[in-house]
C-alpha cells in the first residue's frame, strides 16, 4: 500500500501536492476553529512580513491623492468656502445650543451619581489596508500588540462606531467592521430604547436582530451601543435606520440600519483600549441568546 | 530560482495593489479581485510546483488581511490554480474572450465555494447574509473578467522584461 502511494506521488506529483496543500488548509481551519496559539503567532509573523508594503503604497497613493485635491480642484474652492462659513455660522448656533443642553446634563449627572461611562484611554491609528476579498468587511491598522491593542477592543471614529478588533501582530492589527457578517454589536435605539443586535449585512449596511415586534421603531431612528456586549462603552452612534420590516408573524421585526460611518473612506481611527466599568445591574439584564458584542461564532 | 524571485515579487505587487491601491476605487461595491486573476496566471504560466505553493500562500495572505477568520481562501485557491493548470493543456486559453469566460467562471466557482464555506462553518443561518451575496457574485465575477485581459498582458509583459534582463545578464556572464 505504501509503494503504491509512492508510485501514486511520483506518477501524479501535481494533483498530490494540491491535495496535500488543501488538507493543510483544511488542518489550519480547525486550528483556527480551535483557537491554537501557534496559528495566531504564524499569522502575526506574516502580518508583520505584509502590513509594511501595505503601509508603503498606502502613503504614496494618499500622498499624489493629496496632492491632486490641492492643487488641481482649487476651482471649486471658492464656492466651498462661502458654503462652509454658513455651515460655521449654523454648528456655531447648534453649538451654542448644545453646550447649554451638556451643562445641565452633567449638572443632573453629578446629581444622581451616574458612573462616568466614557472611556479613558484611546489609541489613534492609521488605516494602510482594506479587506484584499470582496466578500468581507476588514481593514489594517498601523498599530499593533506592540502599542497595547489586544484582541476585541473597540474601534470607533468621530462619526461613531466602526468595528472591533479580530487580528493582531506586533506592529499592525485587523479591524472586523461593523458591516462584516460576522459583527454584532449589542445596541438601544435611542428614542424608544429598545434592546437589538446589530449585525453586519456586507456593502455598506447592517441590520438590526432580535428586535421586539411590539417596539415601535421608525425610518430614520438612531441606533447607539447598548454598553452590555463588554467591548463598547454606552451610547456610541452606530447609525441610523434605513428600513423597516415586520413581516407577517414572528415575535421580532427586522431593520436595516446605515452606519453613521462611512466605512469605505476610513482613514484613521481610535482603539479603545480600556473599556468602561459596567455596572452589575446592567450585567443582569444582558439577554442569553445576544451574542453580545463580539465576533460572531468565536 | 530568478523565476521564482518574478513571481515572489509579482505576487507582493498585487497583494499590495489589492489591499492599498482598491481603497480608493471609485465604486466600493464592486472591486476587481487581483488575486483571483494573478493565481490563475500561475496556473497558465508558472512552473506548476511553485505556481501551486504561490497559490496557496496568496489565498493564506488574503485570509490574513480580511474579515474571514477560518481560512477559506487558503482552500479555495490552490483548487483554483489547479483548475487553471488543467484547463491550459486542454483548451485554446488566448485572447479576450477566452481569458474573460475563463476567470468570469472561475471567480462564479470562487464565490460559490466561499459561501458553501460559510454556510457549513457558521453556528447560525446568515440569512441576511446571502442576498446581498447572491446578488453581489455575478457583477463582481463581470468586473473580475472584465480587468483580467489587461493584467494578464501587463504580466506577460513583465514576465518577458524579466526573461530578457535575465538573459543578457547571463550573456554578460559568458
Amino acid at each position: 500500500m505504501k509503494i503504491r502511494g509512492l508510485f501514486l506521488l511520483r506518477r501524479y506529483p501535481i494533483p498530490a501536492l494540491i491535495f496535500l496543500l488543501l488538507l493543510i488548509a483544511l488542518s489550519l481551519m480547525s486550528m483556527r476553529a480551535r483557537q491554537q496559539k501557534g496559528i495566531a503567532f504564524f499569522d502575526a509573523f506574516l502580518m508583520e512580513i505584509g502590513s509594511p508594503f501595505q503601509r508603503a503604497s498606502t502613503f504614496a497613493i494618499q500622498t499624489v491623492q493629496r496632492t491632486f485635491d490641492r492643487y488641481l480642484f482649487l476651482i471649486h474652492l471658492q464656492r466651498e468656502n462661502e458654503i462652509l462659513k454658513q455651515r460655521i455660522a449654523e454648528l456655531q448656533k447648534e453649538n451654542h445650543l448644545k453646550e447649554e443642553a451638556f451643562l445641565a446634563n452633567e449638572r443632573l449627572r453629578n446629581l444622581l451619581q451616574f458612573r462616568e461611562k466614557v472611556p479613558t484611554s484611546m489609541i489613534a491609528a492609521e488605516v494602510i489596508g482594506q479587506d484584499p476579498s470582496f466578500w468581507f468587511r476588514s481593514v489594517t491598522i498601523n498599530k499593533g500588540e506592540r502599542d497595547g491593542i489586544r484582541k476585541g477592543m473597540a474601534v470607533i471614529a468621530p462619526e461613531g462606531v466602526v468595528g472591533q478588533i479580530l487580528k493582531v501582530a506586533p506592529h499592525y492589527a485587523t479591524i472586523l467592521l461593523v458591516t462584516d457578517y460576522n459583527s454584532a454589536i449589542d445596541s438601544i435605539v435611542q428614542k424608544t430604547r429598545a434592546r437589538a443586535i446589530v449585525e453586519g449585512k456586507g456593502e455598506n449596511r447592517c441590520q438590526l436582530k432580535y428586535l421586539l415586534r411590539t417596539e415601535e421603531v421608525n425610518v430614520g431612528d438612531v441606533i447607539m451601543t447598548s454598553g452590555l456586549g463588554g467591548n463598547f462603552p454606552k451610547g456610541l452612534l452606530i447609525g441610523e435606520i434605513l428600513k423597516v420590516e415586520k413581516g407577517g408573524h414572528g415575535i421580532f421585526q427586522f431593520a436595516e440600519l446605515v452606519p453613521s460611518v462611512d466605512l469605505t473612506k476610513l482613514e484613521e481611527v481610535l482603539v479603545i483600549t480600556e473599556s468602561p466599568v459596567l455596572s452589575t445591574e446592567e450585567k443582569v439584564k444582558k439577554p442569553k441568546k445576544s451574542p453580545g458584542g463580539g465576533p460572531k461564532g468565536k | 530560482m530568478k523565476r521564482i524571485v518574478f513571481f515572489v515579487f509579482l505576487g507582493v505587487v498585487v497583494l499590495t495593489l489589492q489591499t492599498a491601491l482598491l481603497r480608493f476605487f471609485p465604486i466600493q461595491r464592486l472591486r476587481p479581485d487581483f488575486m483571483l486573476i494573478f493565481t490563475l496566471y500561475l496556473g497558465f504560466s508558472s512552473p506548476p510546483i511553485l505556481g501551486a505553493i504561490l497559490a496557496f500562500f496568496m489565498g493564506y495572505f488574503v485570509d490574513l488581511f480580511s474579515g474571514n477568520t477560518f481560512g477559506l481562501y487558503t482552500f479555495s485557491r490552490p483548487i483554483l490554480f489547479y483548475g487553471a493548470y488543467l484547463f491550459k493543456s486542454k483548451f485554446y486559453m488566448e485572447g479576450f474572450l477566452s481569458h474573460f469566460i475563463f476567470v468570469f467562471l472561475a471567480a462564479f466557482l470562487d464565490g460559490a465555494l466561499i459561501l458553501m464555506f460559510i454556510t457549513l462553518l457558521s453556528p447560525e443561518p446568515l440569512l441576511g447574509f446571502y442576498p446581498s451575496f447572491l446578488l453581489s457574485l455575478f457583477p463582481q465575477s463581470i468586473v473580475t473578467a472584465l480587468i483580467t485581459p489587461l493584467l494578464f498582458a501587463l504580466f506577460e509583459k513583465g514576465s518577458i522584461l524579466f526573461a530578457k534582463k535575465n538573459g543578457a545578464s547571463v550573456q554578460e556572464r559568458g
